[in-house]
């Protein structure tokens, strides 16, 4: 029977004793930022490893306001465990002013209702989810564009350039449904418009001809492809095939700005547009002196969305730290943070590699919180191995659309 | 009759390992079984102990009461403990608690006792450890209670394995070739406290043995098989001049003079 | 000291039970003693991040010692027991969200629910042993996720957000600290069990079944029943364990918490801290743990010093911290009892054997 004995009970206490060491550093007249990323993928530590080169960048020049910048950089293997945890080391244990992430939404959620209770501020650089800033936090800020404004990017575009009377044609994968019910979403709710033809395949399937002949017939305005990689690629070939002419535009989910579907389409892949957030040929020159930078320093040679926010988040930091008012004291730590928050709310039109302006604003809500309410809407303009693409139209949102 | 056999079968696929055997086992008797290997002997001490199943129409009752398809486990907590040819000690597990896993089915506290380490489990462990110890020091192993059972010898893992058999407080004891491998002496020893072991808890005992002195000088009664088979029965001087016995052995018709000479030799 | 406390933990693990050796004391005592001492750790560390780790810990002791009842004690090779403490998250996650039950009846039923399908994960074991039954766990427990993801009323890949914490006292513990008096005490609840269970005969027969099924049927063990009983206490183990982390603020789970890296990493505890060695789970538990943590911090280097401690443990010490303190535990006895034969020092000995 059990009799562990008193010293067993002792080694438990001194082992778990042990573990008390560990001091909190926290050292004065230091900014302290705290980064959690999906590093485990490709270009993952890439990411995290540019935000952190460009917000300590300035410290080579003397600091911010003399202040330098201490990042503390960790992964959070798009685990939200991992992201809990990354934040509570940042807040308790190295008591940074600022925690900047995730990249996956299901980390970035929990992670703000601790930064939320906490009272850190939290610059989300690469979620999408609309929740994360519903949660009336007046904590959080999103670079990223929210998939309340991402999801309509096309459907707002088209309809108000090409037209209204629209076809459907997706596979019964998530990602197939998911963009032919917001597209027909927002087509109800914004014209009362009903789909002009629906039809699900199954992903599996190779001849799509019978529906497109249908689709053919009922002379469309938009050809809506939802679908994966393979499936989107013969769809395009196949309305091709069928007869249906060149002028009804081809819009597809964002899975076709990925090599394979340019690669199968060949040039049936031309005019197929999708809709995103950056595009390494935007050709303002903002983008392409990015672009360069990023081909040079971190030899990728097309960057890809989760690089330009993260880049742009890391300058949108800068801005804010220039213009918050900070101590920088062990005492001071509260202060700092909400200095820090209020500098990040009140930048208004900031230009810089997103289509169009960032704006924040005070209020814990959506409206002022997603500050990056423009997307792009690119089309390929060559297709096979050398293929091609260029950005079509920036669309832009009110700050209330999508609620 | 305290072990009743009747119409005993069991194929593997194409291989009858045992062949329509009927054997009957008084209470208080030490029965050999011999034959050479492949006879099928360890079959069927795994078909009493429920290790197998046998095939249908046989009939094996203990204690006048039907075991043929009853589980192993069913069938050791009636009475019938036994011995493997290989041992199969818990190596990993202390000498004690080999005794002790013996005697699982004696054990009585519940579940809950257990899990919330009670009084009563804690007493009635206390008793069955005291119980075990003494078993130990009957077969002379007291003193390495608490050592792990693979790091025993030989000849002490053998007597840890009748222990272990012994500690069920059988009332029948299957014996698989116990005194395999043992130095003369040793056989000696083990034989001893086998008997003495009978004597004192009024024990049936099953050998099953190739070493024919064993059984000549320990059983009462012997039953050879061979293919399967029970070919003869009788007392060890019966078996003795038992002429297909030998054949059986050696595999080979003989003359009756080497048939002597060997059963001499024996 | 050292020697002496070891001495003692493993007659608690090797299950080599000597209950007469302090009398009257009941076996809780020393556990309340040991409750005691822990009580004041939080006033210790120096933050809330040292604080969550040590729940990490409290919970991955549970995880563990659960792990090691079925895998160490029973020897079923199982890699479904992450996907149990999934079960238990989100039936615990459920029950308080969706029934509004408090954490107090949300979390034994969890453990039940848990349990039943512990009981389930445990079938596969009457036919399949070795790789086979890790194989079909792993099936089990990839299904388990894959539900989940797919499942829009448990948040699906989004996660599962809004678990309350539980209330002690009218106290939320919605904090690290507070949370430590709910964990703590469960993970030393759980050992106390654990032990409990282990020195019984209910823990002899487990190992014996892991030993040798064949033998222990024919000493009278039902194989089927305690194969059955290991992987329904293991899962009840598991079932704390992920209603402890629902529960843990911000009070979210998620499906990637319980992948088969989680498993890999427990099963890294386990065996860091010695299969069948309970003392040996709690070790492995916070060794793991704290690699774990102090390497986050190496980004793409971190697999790579993870892979090497798995490497070296296994290389060199294949059975574990509590397999190197058997041996010199062993060593010590031979030499006690050839000691004794010699009719030196008696006292001595007898003390140790």
């Amino acid at each position: 029977m059990p009799y562990p004995g008193i010293r067993c009970a002792l080694l438990t206490a001194a082992m778990a004793t042990g573990l008390a060491a560990a001091p909190a550093r926290a050292e004065d007249g230091v900014i302290r930022i705290g980064i959690s990323l999906r590093m485990i993928v490709e270009n993952g530590l890439k990411y995290g490893q540019m935000a952190k080169d460009e917000l300590e960048a300035v410290n080579a020049e003397g600091g911010i306001n003399g202040k330098k910048i201490e990042v503390i950089l960790l992964d959070d293997e798009c685990k939200p465990d991992k992201g809990i945890a990354n934040v509570n080391r940042f807040i308790h244990q190295n008591k940074v002013h600022l925690v900047m992430g995730s990249v996956c939404s299901s980390v970035s959620m929990p992670q703000v209702d601790i930064t939320t209770k906490e009272e850190v501020p939290q610059i989300v650089s690469s979620s999408t989810n609309a929740d994360i800033t519903k949660k009336g936090s007046a904590w959080v800020f999103r670079t990223s564009v929210s998939e309340r404004f991402y999801a309509s990017v096309h459907a707002k575009y088209l309809s108000e350039n090409v037209g209204k009377k629209v076809a459907y044609l997706y596979t019964t994968d998530t990602a197939g449904i998911g963009f032919a019910k917001d597209y027909m979403a927002f087509m109800r709710r914004t014209y009362k418009v009903e789909p002009l033809y629906e039809a699900q395949m199954q992903e599996s399937d190779l001849d799509f001809r019978a529906h497109l002949l249908k689709i053919k017939s009922l002379n469309p305005e938009v050809l809506a492809i939802g679908g994966q990689l393979d499936a989107i690629a013969r769809i395009v070939q196949q309305s091709y095939e069928v007869g249906i002419p060149k002028k009804v535009r081809r819009v597809s989910a964002s899975a076709a700005s990925n090599a394979p579907v340019p690669e199968l389409a060949g040039d049936a892949v031309v005019g197929l547009a999708f809709a995103a957030a950056f595009s390494c040929k935007d050709e303002r020159p903002v983008a392409q002196a990015f672009v360069k930078m990023v081909q040079e320093k971190y030899k990728v040679r097309c960057p890809d969305h989760d690089f330009s926010q993260t880049y742009e988040t890391a300058q949108l930091i800068k801005l804010a730290l220039k213009n918050a008012k900070l101590e920088l004291t062990d005492a001071s730590l509260k202060a700092d943070r909400a200095a820090i928050r209020d500098a990040l709310a009140n930048i208004r039109d900031y230009h810089g590699l997103a289509a169009g302006p960032i704006n924040f604003c005070a209020d814990p809500t959506p409206q002022c919180r997603d500050g990056n309410r423009t997307g792009i809407l690119v089309e390929y303009t060559k297709g096979g191995k050398d293929y091609d693409m260029r950005v079509l139209a920036r669309v832009g949102f009110d700050p209330d659309f999508g609620l | 009759m305290l072990l009743e056999i009747k119409n005993l079968t069991k194929r593997f696929g194409g291989l009858t390992a045992v062949s329509k055997v009927d054997l009957s086992v008084r209470q208080g008797e030490v029965r050999g079984i011999i034959g050479p290997n492949g006879s099928g002997k360890s079959t069927l001490f795994n078909l009493i102990s429920g290790v197998y199943r046998p095939d249908p129409g046989a009939s094996i009752a203990f204690d006048g009461k039907d075991i043929t398809n009853l589980e192993a486990h069913e069938i050791a907590r009636r009475g019938v403990a036994r011995t493997f040819q290989l041992l199969r000690i818990f190596s990993g597990m202390s000498v004690i608690e080999n005794l002790l896993i013996g005697h699982h089915g004696h054990i009585r506290y519940g579940a809950a006792s257990a899990v919330v380490g009670s009084r009563r489990a804690w007493a009635e462990e206390r008793r069955v450890r005291q119980e075990m110890m003494e078993l130990l020091s009957f077969i002379g192993l007291a003193d390495y209670a608490d050592m792990p059972a693979g790091e025993m010898s030989g000849g002490q893992q053998r007597l840890l394995a009748l222990g272990r058999a012994m500690a069920a407080r059988p009332k029948l004891l299957l014996l698989d070739e116990p005194a395999a491998g043992l130095s003369p002496i040793n056989v000696d020893v083990l034989l001893d406290t086998v008997l003495a072991l009978k004597n004192r808890f009024g024990l049936t005992v099953i050998i099953i043995e190739h070493i024919l002195k064993v059984v000549m000088e320990t059983c009462e009664a012997v039953s050879v098989l061979d293919h399967g088979e029970k070919i003869a029965e009788g007392s060890p001087a019966q078996i003795r001049d038992d002429r297909l016995v030998i054949e059986a052995y050696l595999g080979k018709e003989m003359k009756d003079e080497e048939v002597r000479a060997f059963l001499r030799s024996a | 000291m050292t020697a002496d406390i070891v001495k003692n933990t493993e007659q608690r693990a090797g299950g080599g039970a000597s209950p007469s050796r302090r009398g009257s004391v009941h076996p809780i005592v020393p556990w309340i003693v040991a409750w005691a001492c822990l009580l004041p750790l939080p006033f210790l560390l120096t933050n809330a991040y040292t604080q969550y780790v040590v729940n990490v810990i409290c919970i991955n002791v549970i995880l563990a010692v659960g792990l090691n009842i079925v895998k160490g004690f029973a020897g079923q090779v199982t890699v479904g027991h992450m996907a149990l403490a999934a079960i238990g998250a989100y039936s615990s996650a459920v029950l308080s969200t969706k029934l509004g039950l408090p954490f107090w009846g949300a979390m034994p039923a969890a453990m039940l629910v848990t349990g039943l399908a512990g009981a389930i994960v445990g079938v596969p074991s009457f036919r399949l042993e070795g790789a086979y039954l890790a194989l079909a766990t792993l099936g089990l427990a990839e299904a388990v996720r894959i539900i989940i993801s797919g499942t829009d009323w448990l948040g699906a890949s989004l996660g599962y957000a809004g678990i309350p914490p539980p209330y002690l006292a009218g106290i939320a513990l919605d904090d690290y600290r507070s949370y430590y008096y709910l964990a703590m005490p469960l993970a030393l609840l759980g050992l106390y069990f654990a032990f409990s269970i282990l020195s019984s005969d209910i823990g002899r027969a487990l190992k014996a079944l892991r030993e040798d099924p064949l033998a222990a049927a024919a000493s009278g063990v039902n194989v089927r029943k305690y194969k059955v009983t290991a992987f329904v206490l293991s899962a009840l183990y598991a079932g704390c364990a992920g209603s402890l982390q629902a529960h843990m603020a911000p009070g979210f789970i998620h499906p990637n918490s319980y992948t088969i890296t989680e498993m890999i990493t427990l099963l890294l505890m386990v065996v860091f801290g010695g299969i069948g060695h309970i003392w040996g789970g709690v070790i492995g538990a916070i060794a793991v743990t704290l690699i774990d943590d102090l390497t986050r911090d190496y980004l793409q280097y971190r697999m790579v010093m993870f892979g090497a401690v798995i490497v070296l443990t296994v290389m060199f010490m294949p059975s574990g911290i509590g397999g190197l303190i058997d041996d010199v535990l062993v060593r010590r006895r031979f030499k006690a009892i050839r000691r004794r034969r010699a009719g030196v020092a008696s006292v001595v000995a007898a003390d140790d054997v």
